[in-house]
């Protein structure tokens, strides 16, 4: 399978290095950080072209190799000057001239990389280091460079028993646990730069606690069963990727759902969780649905250890949660369902060079919801001179502020609190630096909405009981189930 | 681990571990590794460790952190071991000193330090250490432990790697049979992922699946962990089932692993099933194969859901899938739309899978997207999704109008890159509906100033050439573009020449200037061959006939085709077979990018096969972009465009060399010594060459070193005609002195022909051999078809005698004082048996040598050894290594001893083995 295993830190330093397999004639590590630098650079200054990636040979198709790199320089233009040195990131596979395929995954900034050079399966691959990166963030409880490089050890013993001469062996953060005899050091979280976490919405991935007994930076232990509560923490997230026509149709909508655990249980019994009895699995091709209560998902799929035996007659499904976060089921709809924020935008050219913008907002959620942390923002033309912005809201909305950000040429409409059933408004002037033709119209949009709504769902899934299978006297856990509606994707055209 | 300086030193953290640059450190920490305090120790291991991962080295506190290993404290054995791995790849001697702790702790009553032991012997790549892991691996494979019995199944893939030999002898490859039946599930998943390695480093199927193993790997599948099932469902794709039956029962038992939250599982799953639905075939199963058809698509799309890394994979697979069978996604084409927020790989791959899953169905939907893409920022996928909307309109006869007013909405935009992308499809959309959509030539030419990319404007002249007739300043446009002829890119200047004459031909009054202007700058102004050849083809046919000019240059030109299914159906198929796998991402056969673990002992040199990848590329792109056009069905090119053919100066100029070095054209042959001929193996099968079978070999022919081809077309409708050969790097430097094998007359299906490629030492190809290791014996070669733009490749191992000159012989006195001055120890031997009888009788030997230039020094009987008589022979290459060897032959023995010695040893084993091979003949 692989040769290596590396995470690299945003700047490129090699932080964490481990060789599965003895390259012959290249097995010092000096050798291994040139390569891994070069790879870096390869990711950073990634120039669309890869040595036996065939991304630009096999599919531009007809405008052949010439609209590649050689055929950008001379286009100039608004966007190109800034786009001739990187072209976007950096395809998760590719070859390097070396003559090993590298794989990578990025993760709160880190790099998380390999190579190999053999035919493997980059699913396998990439899975596998996602689930690296999971039991690293479950055993430092934070994943940054600090936390790594402060639990080196640990890190070092994991990757002993995640992987043997490449091939994934133990994954589960909990089984792994009998193998492990370093503790962590945790490290006091940084700030969240900026984004206020709302602590109603914060998910299960916010819990930032180490699934064994760690050490602060002290050097005290801090005992597991002291500090533990019995706790589990239940996420039914849903992301939503909405396209709206500028007259507020929908184009295309999809949910993305998944229900999400963390489970600090003693003694890890085995949990009963029951979903929505009519739950019907496929292609919701009629339009039933509107009239009845049936709930349509086009797929779904599920954890390993989720045992299935009662699903099929009672859309139950039983399992020993595994420690630290985990995924029971992901889910996936495309039907219709109602969106939750509508999206009105109007242009007007109120002079040759002179537009005025309103964006009319409603929300379509119960009053007794609200939006959090709403962000609306919308591009505009690269030779707009001035925007102002004035916003009409409605009482119930908190924290509404709009402005126009010369720097990335859009306005940004934050707003704290976008309450159920209300409507909010934003106008803006706008001066540009020459008439408005058909091209500059253009450049407007699209809207681009980021949100997220607590304590509800879109799509009519519900979680009817989670429960421990046997009955346990005295065991009273904690229960902490969240619904959360995200934004993923949700715009409009203009 | 890059400690930085002013890490703070206190708190617990792991950091304070790396301030150890104080003097006498060693000495400190070598105090502390004896202290008998337990944690004093565990600390010292740890910064012993802390100071290796940052590349200190801390090797010569090698016996002392071995020290550590007697305990029974487990945490401080993983320690020692943590260190003792890595010390293991760079000096695996030291390691030995470890031998007795390992075989000691691999009985112990603990399991984790029984795998441990095993584990950490498997990675040390020393023969001694080797030796004694088969007692211990041999227990452990049936520990009690399913923890050791895991670990043990890892360890024999890793002695496979060091020692095939041991692992046959030893039985282990039964033994891991047995493992696939295990209790546990985690020792199944180990023991097939080890028997699917074996099976791929060896090339021999020890991975059989009967069907007892087929049933066990079933059975498995419900039990294995999650990576268990991907190994398991990967060796199920490389079997092929009896029949339907069988096919459709495995089947329904790998279905439900679509619904896996591992999308490796998934991926792999989708892969058996694809495979097994060709056995299935259509018929009677038709039903079945709607059916999975209808349940594949959901787990394909979900895998869109997950992040964009899986999401990049599994576009690149799908791309394959609708293309091998477009049904299975024809009703999904929305999950396929850009998301504002997807990384720009993801776009990229959606928009051609968009392309590829467009129909009259969805077309105004499609248009809408593509419409919308064309506004966003990144100027790739602006003019990626410009570009797709023209093949829309290649593709979709009944929705070509509507594409095309889109275009032309996109042009009235003034962007210039969307603008000249714009001009590349329109010409291709004339090239696929000839006399349909003239009208909207104006609008273009309104454009003309924009401009400035050689590939837009060579189409737009193209344009302008083809329809001279209805644009009423045709000559005055051309004429624009005359003026900086010689600037131009050499694309367009050989469009402007075609146009000129095109413009000539249908309207000689005006333009008769012009074209003798063209003509002119292309044949005596330039010095690029192809414009000048076209130029003299042009002036010919215009002064000897006109109206056969006419018939030809302004014949009618096939109508293209939607290219929207590019990759040939032999190439499908067999990347169809390679999804789940990097070779599904890549688009390419796994040949084309895998480094061989098992190519000779060249297996550390990387290098070469990127450089592979580095030149094919180039050569795509510069040396054979004519020949692209001509098969995307490209507009740009006429009927006269001899891209394909374009012969580079480095071809003539060598091919007149040959002429001017022909010895025997007037002086006598030599008969005596017939050039030998070159041993052909077949290099190349079919499947992977679009329907081409290649034998290859080499040989000399008046000193030059001739690559032979045996090209067989086996299935390939178009006769091979043209072919383009690259060498990448080899041991011997060796490259084509030309790049063009041309087979005339064309080889039909069923023909074949034999081709010499003369190749010359270029330093430049040489890559050296690591020092102290064999050079390879392997030269990798690509050929291109260049009719149908497939690039394929092979290996072939060369024949060391090729490159033995002639002057080979030394003198006796040289020879002696040579062989005794190379020390005894970088003598090679070994022994050749079963030769035919010819190769027992020194002098007829001797004489097959000669012929291939080795050449007879010295022979003589071996005293007090009854029969037996050495012979000594020299040899000399071209490139100036000289190798000296002694052969024994014993009367009444089919056997030979093969003694070599030379200062070139990275080259000796190559000609040990030509010695050897020759002997064998």
């Amino acid at each position: 399978m692989i040769v290596n295993f590396f995470i690299l830190s945003p700047r490129g330093d090699t932080v964490i290095a481990k060789t599965y397999r003895a390259k012959a004639g290249s097995s010092l590590l000096a050798h291994e950080r040139s390569h891994t630098e070069a790879f870096f650079r390869k990711v950073k200054f990634w120039d669309g072209v890869a040595p036996g990636t065939p991304g630009m040979d096999t599919t531009l198709g007809l405008t052949g190799g010439l609209s590649g790199a050689a055929g950008l320089q001379g286009s100039g233009g608004k966007w190109g000057e800034e786009k001739l040195e990187k072209k976007g990131d950096a395809p998760p596979v590719f070859v390097m001239p070396d003559g090993y395929s590298y794989m990578h995954i990025k993760r709160n900034g880190l790099i998380f990389g390999c190579a190999t050079e053999k035919n493997v399966s980059p699913v396998v691959v990439i899975e596998l280091l996602s689930k690296i990166a999971k039991v690293f963030k479950d055993y430092c409880g934070t994943l940054s460079e600090e936390s790594i490089r402060k639990n080196f050890i640990l890190l070092y013993e994991l990757l002993d028993e995640l992987l043997d001469y490449g091939y994934p062996q133990v994954t589960q953060t909990e089984n792994l646990k009998a193998f492990v005899y370093n503790e962590p050091i945790v490290v006091s979280k940084v700030a969240d730069t900026g984004k206020m976490i709302n602590p109603k919405t914060a998910n299960a991935s916010a819990v930032h606690k180490p699934v064994i007994s760690s050490v602060d930076a002290d050097g005290r232990k801090t005992s597991l069963s002291a500090n533990q509560k019995n706790e589990i923490f239940v996420d039914i997230l849903e992301r939503l990727n909405v396209v709206f026509s500028n007259n507020g149709y929908v184009l295309n909508s999809t949910i993305d759902g998944c229900i999400q655990m963390k489970s600090y249980l003693a003694g890890n019994p085995q949990l009963r969780l029951a979903l929505n009895e009519d739950l019907v699995i496929g292609k919701n091709n009629g339009s039933s649905s509107a009239y009845s209560t049936i709930t349509f998902v086009d797929d779904i799929n599920f954890n390993d250890c989720v045992n299935l035996s009662e699903w099929e007659n009672g859309r139950t499904l039983s399992f020993h949660p595994p420690d630290g976060e985990f995924v029971v089921l992901n889910y996936r709809m495309t039907g219709e369902f109602k969106a939750p924020f509508r999206i009105f935008p109007s242009i007007e050219e109120v002079e040759p060079n002179k537009l005025e913008i309103s964006v009319h907002i409603r929300a379509e959620i119960p009053d007794n919801h609200f939006g959090a942390n709403v962000s609306i923002e919308i591009p505009l033309p690269g030779i707009t001179t001035a925007a102002s912005c004035s916003v009409v809201s409605t009482p119930g909305a908190a924290g509404v502020h709009a402005e126009y950000v010369t720097k990335e040429k859009k306005i940004v409409w934050n707003l704290k609190k976008f309450p159920g059933c209300t409507e909010q408004t934003m106008r803006a002037k706008v001066s540009l630096g020459g008439p408005c033709t058909s091209q500059i119209r253009r450049e407007i949009g699209p809207i681009n909405m980021n949100f997220e709504i607590p304590m509800y769902n879109v799509s009519s899934l519900q979680v009817r009981y989670l429960k421990i299978a046997e009955n346990l006297p005295g065991y009273t856990p904690y229960r902490w189930v969240r619904y959360v509606t995200q934004s993923s994707s949700y715009v409009c055209r203009l | 681990m890059a400690p930085k300086d002013g890490t703070p030193s206190g708190g617990g953290s792991d950091s304070r571990f790396f301030n150890t640059n104080k003097k006498g450190e060693m000495h400190e920490l070598r105090m502390e590794l004896h202290s008998t305090d337990r944690n004093i120790k565990v600390d010292a291991v740890k910064k012993v460790i802390a100071s290796m991962t940052v590349g200190k080295d801390v090797s010569m506190l090698f016996t002392d952190v071995l020290n550590c290993a007697q305990t029974a404290n487990i945490e401080l054995k993983k320690l020692v071991y943590l260190y003792l791995i890595n010390y293991a790849k760079s000096q695996p001697e030291l390691t030995l000193l470890a031998v007795n702790t390992f075989v000691k702790d691999a009985s112990d009553p603990n399991p984790l330090i029984r795998a441990l032991a095993v584990r950490t012997m498997g990675c040390i790549r020393v023969d001694r250490i080797t030796e004694y892991l088969c007692e211990p691996l041999g227990r452990a494979l049936r520990d009690e432990d399913p923890y050791v019995r895991k670990t043990a199944a890892v360890c024999v893939a890793k002695l496979y790697d060091i020692a095939p030999e041991l692992v046959r002898e030893r039985g282990f490859i039964e033994t891991l049979h047995d493992l696939i039946s295990d209790s546990n599930p985690s020792v199944v998943a180990n023991g097939v992922a080890a028997l699917s390695e074996i099976s791929e480093t060896s090339g021999r199927d020890v991975m059989k699946i009967s069907a007892s193993v087929l049933q066990k790997l079933l059975a498995a599948l419900n039990e294995c962990t999650e990576w268990g099932q991907v190994f398991i469902l990967d060796s199920l794709a490389k079997y092929t089932p009896a029949d339907a039956r069988e096919a459709e029962g495995i089947i329904e038992r790998v279905t439900p692993r679509l619904q896996h939250a591992n999308s490796a599982v998934v991926m792999s799953a989708v892969k058996v099933i694809l495979s097994y639905m060709d056995v299935m075939g259509g018929g009677a199963h038709a039903d079945s194969i709607r059916a999975l058809t209808r349940k594949l698509a959901p787990p394909l799309v979900t895998l869109l859901n997950s992040e964009p890394e899986i999401q990049y994979v599994a576009l690149r697979n799908i791309n394959l899938i609708v293309q091998k069978r477009p049904n299975i996604l024809e009703n999904e084409i929305k999950v396929f739309f850009c998301k504002y927020n997807d990384p720009i790989y993801v776009k990229m791959e959606k928009l051609e899978i968009i392309i590829k899953l467009v129909s009259e169905k969805n077309i105004d939907q499609v248009l809408l997207e593509l419409k919308e893409y064309a506004t966003e920022v990144d100027v790739d996928f602006v003019r990626k999704s410009v570009s797709a909307i023209g093949r829309c309109a290649v593709k979709l006869d009944r929705a070509a109008e509507r594409c095309i007013g889109v275009l032309l909405e996109l042009i009235q935009t003034k962007v210039n890159y969307v603008v000249q992308e714009s001009v590349i499809v329109i010409k291709d959309i004339f090239r696929r509906y000839p006399n349909r959509y003239e009208s909207i030539i104006a609008t273009l030419c309104d454009n003309l100033d924009t401009l400035d990319e050689p590939q837009a404007k060579a189409a737009m002249i193209w344009i302008i050439g083809e329809y001279a007739e209805r644009i009423d300043n045709a000559d005055e446009l051309l004429d624009a573009f005359l003026e900086t002829f010689e600037e131009e890119d050499p694309a367009v200047q050989l469009q402007l020449l075609t146009a000129t004459v095109k413009c000539f031909l249908k309207n000689p009054e005006e333009t008769q200037d012009m074209v003798q202007r063209v003509l002119d700058l292309a044949t005596e102004e330039s010095d690029n061959p192809d414009l000048r050849d076209r130029g003299f083809i042009y002036w010919r046919l215009l002064s000897t006939d006109p109206e056969a000019a006419k018939l030809v240059v302004l014949g009618d030109k096939p109508v293209i085709e939607d290219d929207t299914f590019r990759l040939e159906p032999n190439l499908l198929n067999v990347l169809v077979g390679q999804i789940a796998t990097l070779s599904s991402i890549y688009h390419k056969p796994p040949e084309a990018f895998v480094v061989r673990a098992k190519r000779g002992a060249t297996g550390s040199d990387g290098m070469g096969v990127g450089d592979l990848g580095d030149d094919i590329e180039e050569g795509d792109e510069e040396e054979y972009e004519d020949d692209n056009d001509v098969n995307r069905g490209g507009g740009g090119d006429d009927l006269l465009d001899i891209g394909g053919l374009s012969m580079n100066d480095n071809a003539a100029s060598s091919n007149y060399g040959n002429l001017g070095l022909e010895p025997d054209m007037f002086g006598a042959p030599t008969p005596s010594v017939a050039e030998p001929e070159a041993r052909m193996s077949k290099v190349c099968a079919p499947e992977k060459s679009g329907g081409i079978e290649l034998w290859a070999g080499f040989r000399q022919v008046q000193g030059a070193v001739k690559l032979e081809l045996d090209v067989r077309n086996i299935s390939s409708n178009v006769p091979v005609s043209t072919l383009a050969i690259q060498l990448n790097k080899n041991s011997f430097g060796l490259s084509p002195a030309a790049q063009q094998i041309m087979c005339n007359p064309p080889i039909p299906v069923g023909g074949s022909g034999r081709h010499s490629v003369e190749l010359v030492v270029n330093p430049a190809m040489l890559v050296q051999a690591p020092a102290g290791q064999p050079a390879s014996p392997q030269i990798q070669v690509a050929i291109k078809n260049m009719t149908t733009g497939l690039v394929f490749y092979f290996a072939v191992n060369f024949a060391f005698e090729v490159l033995f000159s002639p002057d080979g012989a030394l003198e006796r006195a040289t020879f002696i004082e040579s062989w005794k001055s190379i020390d005894d120890k970088k003598e090679l031997y070994g022994t050749v048996s079963d030769l035919p009888p010819a190769s027992t009788d020194i002098d007829q030997v001797a004489a097959k040598f000669k012929a291939h230039h080795i050449f007879l020094i010295a022979r003589r009987p071996v005293p007090n050894a009854e029969g037996q008589e050495v012979a000594y022979f020299s040899m000399r290459t071209t490139t100036g290594m000289v190798f000296m060897a002694e052969l024994t032959f014993k009367k009444g023995v089919n056997a030979a001893k093969v003694c070599l010695k030379t200062e070139q040893i990275a080259y000796g084993v190559q000609a040990k083995v030509a010695l050897e091979t020759l002997l064998r003949s």
